[in-house]
């Protein structure tokens, strides 16, 4: 953004104690004080290098080979892996699912999120209580979130499955979890949105902070009402952190697992299967290793299209 | 509603007078904040006051706030390495040993978490905010291509990333140790915080590297003089991030450690077994484990809620 331009003095106090802005000296100087953008990005790109290019190359090569069970070796099957993927009915259902599950959480938690980052900034009392207990979802690891979500939505002794049967919400015959699957993916969204609601709260309020006092003040000199200073101000400088959030939860979502594993285990029948659990599923339940390689990058591919588009439409500078 | 303040993102210190929403609109502020936090805040405590009941109270429905015995056996076992055949606790018959042959004392399960969480935090920090400041700032071919490059690498799911791994960690020897997997996590965290801090870092005017830059400071000196402070709400959201998803990763944590190293969600997952979940271990774990993050939290967020006074740049 910064698209406001500011006077070009440092705040004294923003340096601490007066301005110590101190000369580098020698290698430091050397290195560090040239442009070159490399030396600042080389740590980084050499981690993520050492990381992330075996595991990507092992599975692209696997996904030329198959677990033969016959012989009891892995054997490679040229594009057969691939070709399978065209005629696989699982894995356009899978898409289905994984394209509701997603978009459904997404909507929910930004929506949420946003609604109690502006609340928690306008300046309740106490801010930092409600601010940290609202955090407190996300240090659940999600499979212990799962296991208590499990536990929470069972029909015979889960008590938020109690307290929707007595509102009526749902009955002994199509409970929340189980019955003919009417509520399976509400049901495991449940979980999702409460630890990750959390996650578009911490990014946007750490935002809101950081925003410039001058536009909102002109805007409200000029006589804007509180919501057109929201909606025309306030969103539109809030929108790199926006991006940044639902780009990270857009690519962590298309990798959902947890909840269902632990939940669902994609049922009932493949109600509940998303991509990366029938990923699962064909990997260690059939030991169709090559396979699951393959899925695995059919994944990455379409978080690297589905994020494209997201920059695209909403034309994210960054 | 009156004037602005409802939505007004400038917190009163900054200029009271014109700020300060009228006290009705303050208290009708917080309580909606209260109960907005309590409602998030509503498993945890069911999750709570599971840990302190006795085994026959903690399935009961509807959950009983009072009316049962407490009891801290379960953080006994947990905590202090007490010997849980001494209670009578279990119904399961695991006699004090989950499965996967872990024990039910948690100490070293804390420890070996927030030597990970710690740890990868702050290497990623070290790594991601020059490498942020450098995409921020400087001109180069190809910004947009690495930035997604490095988002990309967020891509991969682990359950087939894991595998890959394992064989690569078994063949360096790092099955096991501490910074083989701080190296993940903080690869793992690596692109939200490359990421997330630039979009901190671009919302700095370039002034302010000009001003220190004209005043004699050298590239790295404005960065780590001027710059880093104006981003310190950032940081602050970026280490509570990193840490929370390290101290959750569960998957690479479980097949890159077999029983010298073991975090909290590994060792939780083996206090359910096919036939039998300890409820209380796991509630008292998850319970006892909240508490010192609860803390770390509280205290970055000071550097939240003060954030950076960019208003003040006059």
């Amino acid at each position: 953004m910064a698209n406001v331009n500011r006077a070009a003095t440092v705040d004294p106090r923003a340096t601490g104690r007066g301005s110590v802005v101190a000369p580098a000296h020698g290698l430091t100087r050397n290195v560090l004080s040239s442009d070159r953008p490399w030396l600042w990005l080389a740590p980084i790109v050499a981690l993520l290098l050492f990381i992330g290019i075996y595991p990507l190359a092992y599975n692209l090569w696997n996904s030329f080979r198959e677990f033969s069970p016959m012989l009891g070796t892995v054997e490679p099957v040229g594009l057969a892996n691939w070709a399978r993927l065209l005629t696989d009915v699982r894995v356009r259902e899978a898409l289905g699912t994984t394209a509701v599950y997603v978009s459904a959480a997404l909507l929910i938690e930004f929506a949420l999120g946003l609604a109690i980052a502006v609340l928690f900034n306008a300046g309740p009392w106490a801010s930092g209580l409600w601010q940290s207990l609202l955090i407190l979802p996300m240090v659940v690891p999600p499979t212990v979130a799962a296991v208590m979500f499990k536990v929470l939505e069972n029909a015979d002794y889960g008590a938020l499955a109690y307290y929707l049967q007595s509102w009526g919400i749902t009955d002994k015959v199509e409970p929340l979890l189980g019955g003919t699957g009417r509520y399976a993916i509400p049901a495991v969204l449940i979980p999702d949105i409460w630890q990750w609601t959390p996650f578009f709260v911490l990014i946007l309020l750490a935002g809101l902070k950081a925003l410039p006092t001058d536009p909102l003040e002109a805007s409200r000199v000029d006589g804007a009402s509180a919501w057109q200073t929201f909606w025309h101000v306030t969103l539109p400088m809030l929108r790199p952190m926006i991006a940044i959030a639902v780009l990270f939860r857009l690519v962590d979502l298309l990798k959902v697992f947890d909840y269902i594993f632990v939940m669902t285990s994609g049922g009932p029948g493949t109600r509940t299967e998303v991509l990366s659990f029938y990923a699962y599923q064909r990997s260690f339940t059939t030991i169709e290793w090559g396979y699951g390689s393959v899925l695995g990058i059919v994944i990455l591919l379409l978080a690297i299209v589905v994020a494209n588009v997201y920059l695209r439409v909403f034309k994210v500078a960054w | 509603m009156s004037s602005a303040p409802l939505l007004s993102t400038t917190s009163g210190f900054r200029s009271p007078r014109r700020d300060r929403p009228f006290p009705v609109a303050k208290a009708a502020l917080t309580v909606v904040s209260a109960a907005v936090a309590l409602l998030f805040f509503l498993p945890i405590l069911w999750w709570a006051l599971a840990s302190i009941k006795p085994t026959q109270e903690i399935l009961s429905v509807p959950p009983k706030l009072f009316g049962f015995e407490p009891t801290l056996n379960w953080y006994r076992v947990v905590l202090l390495n007490a010997d849980p055949t001494a209670f009578n606790l279990e119904e399961s018959g695991a006699v004090g040993r989950g499965s996967g042959g872990g024990t039910f004392y948690s100490i070293p399960y804390l420890r070996d978490s927030f030597v990970v969480g710690i740890g990868s935090t702050a290497l990623v920090l070290l790594l991601a905010t020059p490498a942020a400041y450098a995409l921020s700032r400087f001109r180069m071919r190809r910004r947009k291509d690495l930035a997604f490059w490095v988002l990309s690498q967020r891509m991969m799911p682990p359950i087939v990333a894991a595998f890959p791994l394992f064989f690569m960690f078994r063949n360096l020897g790092w099955i096991d140790t501490y910074h083989g997997l701080i190296l993940v996590h903080a690869a793992i965290n690596a692109p939200l915080a490359t990421l997330l801090l630039m979009s901190f870092f671009d919302e700095v005017p370039v002034d302010l590297d000009d001003a220190a830059r004209v005043d004699g400071a050298t590239r790295f000196g404005a960065f780590r003089g001027v710059i880093l402070n104006y981003v310190r709400g950032g940081l602050a959201a970026t280490a509570v991030l990193a840490f929370v998803f390290s101290w959750n990763e569960f998957l690479l944590s479980l097949v890159l450690t077999t029983n010298s190293i073991r975090t909290v969600p590994v060792a939780s997952s083996t206090f359910t077994t096919a036939f039998f979940t300890e409820w209380g271990y796991l509630a008292a774990l998850g319970t006892a484990s909240m508490v010192p993050i609860f803390v770390f939290i509280l205290l970055v967020q000071r550097h939240l809620v003060r954030g950076l006074t960019l208003g003040a740049v006059k």
